[in-house]
């Protein structure tokens, strides 16, 4: 079997004193499509942002296509290929919907490439190039995550980390949104996303992981977990 | 006659404000990018106006070339101090705080050292251009009409760099979010470096127009600090166009105010409109209610 593209080993983050992610272990292959499944407060969106360097780790470490990345800073990331949708969107806010998207490609290893990405998501999403003049600030819920879908794509990631993709959305757009995860994955994307819901979590996904207390508590595939008696300990609380 | 001048003072007052809306527009920089008080902002004014005199007078450089050379030190200056001290402090626990205590201790230290280094008598540079323009009765001194084309100039290029340019769009989306821009892949700790160096240029331009009118002195910040806030608090705190409006505002309702008064109110003029706005629209007469 191939390498692993993103290998997450012994993982540990504090915020503060207090500990959030306890030996969390994790990996993602290439083209793969992996949910970090977990309640409230159980470190699922700390794993994503640990990865992306957001949320420092207190020891473990994070390798990607061979290179421990542990300590490298958010804004190289880019540049090594990984890129990150944040947790409610988080546009610019008073910015244009075009001038968000640009800034995806902002680092100079994305800026060469800039016209021709553009056109690609702009194809995904055709509301980019509709909208473009429109603040991102004063679009609904579901466009502002395209927008944000669409930045993240700019730098041409090979591994997207998608910080609960669907969190607020109706569920029309989720299913949007779904299918445009599985299309960016098409095209060789490795996606990371996290989520609470067990379903959304697996009818996507190749593998996941149930997160607990901060510590992983079951791992396997999508059917696997869905069946499995710790999900419905953890959920249902049975 | 006496509409003669008043308008004249409503052109004085465009073109004070003018200066008001350069050194609001630096604290708004720094504010809206980095969320950082700077109360040192008065100084890298002062040393501007000292960097101006040396050049322009004791080495005797003509102004075109004494002025844009003190504007470029001061953005190093403004740079290498932001790296040696509130640098260290950003992200820190507490750091809202710390910065606004480091940035009033380095304003002593700064207005101190002036004392030291320069002495402290008062410097002043010979006006940039001599005559008067004269419209219909309305005479307005070349050295000023001169303050307005800089003041309007130095806003146009820093309108479009912050609109145009890749380091503007890395500034506004600093500004706007942090993480999400680090995420992109944009230095933080860079950006919060070139603003403040920015910020310190536009003080020093401030510096270099008023150095003929207004003594330099190793004091001379504070005066300018105090009206910098005024200018930033009437146009929203953080925000750069509204800086630009509620300097010209200041400036245009202080010189209206003295004529119905006299001069020695035109502080308490702006303080008092200051006041009004802090009651009636906290968030500033331009900016956005958060």
């Amino acid at each position: 079997m191939s390498e692993p593209l993103l290998t997450v080993e012994n993982l540990n983050v504090l915020y503060g004193d207090y500990q959030v992610l306890w030996d969390v272990s994790m990996q993602a292959r290439a083209g793969e499509i992996v949910a970090v499944l977990g309640p409230n407060g159980s470190g699922k969106s700390t794993v994503l942002k640990a990865i992306m360097g957001l949320a420092p780790a207190k020891s473990g470490r994070i390798m990607f296509e061979g290179r421990d990345i542990t300590r490298v800073p958010t804004h190289e990331m880019v540049a090594l290929g990984i890129s990150m949708v944040l947790e409610r969107r988080r546009l610019f806010s008073a910015m244009t919907v075009r001038e968000n998207v640009l800034l995806g490609a902002y680092h100079r290893s994305a800026g060469k490439e800039a016209k021709s990405r553009l056109e690609w998501v702009e194809d995904l999403f055709p509301i980019l190039a509709e909208r473009r003049d429109q603040i991102a600030g004063r679009m609904s819920g579901g466009e502002q995550q395209m927008v944000a879908i669409a930045r993240s794509l700019m730098s041409k990631p090979r591994l997207l980390l998608m910080d609960e993709p669907y969190l607020g959305l109706s569920p029309r757009i989720v299913k949007q949104i779904a299918g445009i995860i599985q299309r960016i994955n098409q095209d060789g994307v490795a996606v990371i996303f996290n989520e609470q819901n067990v379903q959304l979590s697996f009818g996507l996904s190749n593998h996941g992981y149930l997160l607990e207390g901060g510590r992983v508590v079951l791992s396997g595939t999508g059917q696997e977990m869905i069946g499995s008696d710790v999900i419905r300990r953890v959920y249902l609380g049975v | 006659m006496t509409f003669t001048i008043f308008l004249e003072q409503i052109i004085n007052g465009l073109i004070i404000g003018s200066m008001y809306a350069l050194i609001g527009s630096g604290i708004a920089l720094v504010y809206g990018t980095m969320r950082v008080l700077n109360l040192a902002h008065g100084e890298f004014y002062m040393l501007g106006g000292y960097f101006v005199f040396f050049l322009a007078v004791t080495y005797g450089l003509p102004p075109f070339l004494a002025i844009p050379v003190a504007v470029v030190g001061t953005f190093f200056l403004g740079m290498l101090i932001q790296r040696m001290t509130i640098h260290y402090l950003l992200g820190k626990e507490g750091w809202m705080f710390s910065t606004i205590a480091a940035t009033l201790g380095l304003s002593i230290v700064l207005q101190n050292a002036a004392l030291l280094l320069f002495g402290e008598q008062f410097q002043s540079v010979p006006y940039y251009l001599d005559g008067m323009l004269e419209i219909a009765g309305i005479r307005i001194p070349y050295q000023r009409l001169l303050i307005f084309v800089v003041a309007l100039g130095t806003i146009g290029v820093m309108t479009f760099v912050l609109k145009k340019t890749r380091l503007g769009w890395a500034i506004r989306a600093t500004a706007q979010d942090r993480d999400a821009a680090a995420v992109v892949g944009i230095p933080a700790q860079r950006i919060y470096l070139i603003t403040f160096g920015l910020a310190a240029a536009l003080g020093a331009v401030a510096a270099a127009m008023l150095a003929p009118i207004y003594a330099i002195n190793p004091w001379s910040g504070l005066p300018i600090l105090l009206k910098g806030f005024v200018v930033v608090i009437l146009g929203g705190l953080g925000s750069f166009p509204g800086a630009i409006a509620g300097g010209l505002l200041l400036g245009v309702v202080e010189a209206i105010g003295v004529q119905l008064t006299s001069s020695e109110w035109r502080d308490v003029i702006g303080f008092a409109l200051m006041i009004a706005v802090i009651w009636w629209r906290p968030w500033g007469l331009f900016g956005k209610k958060a």
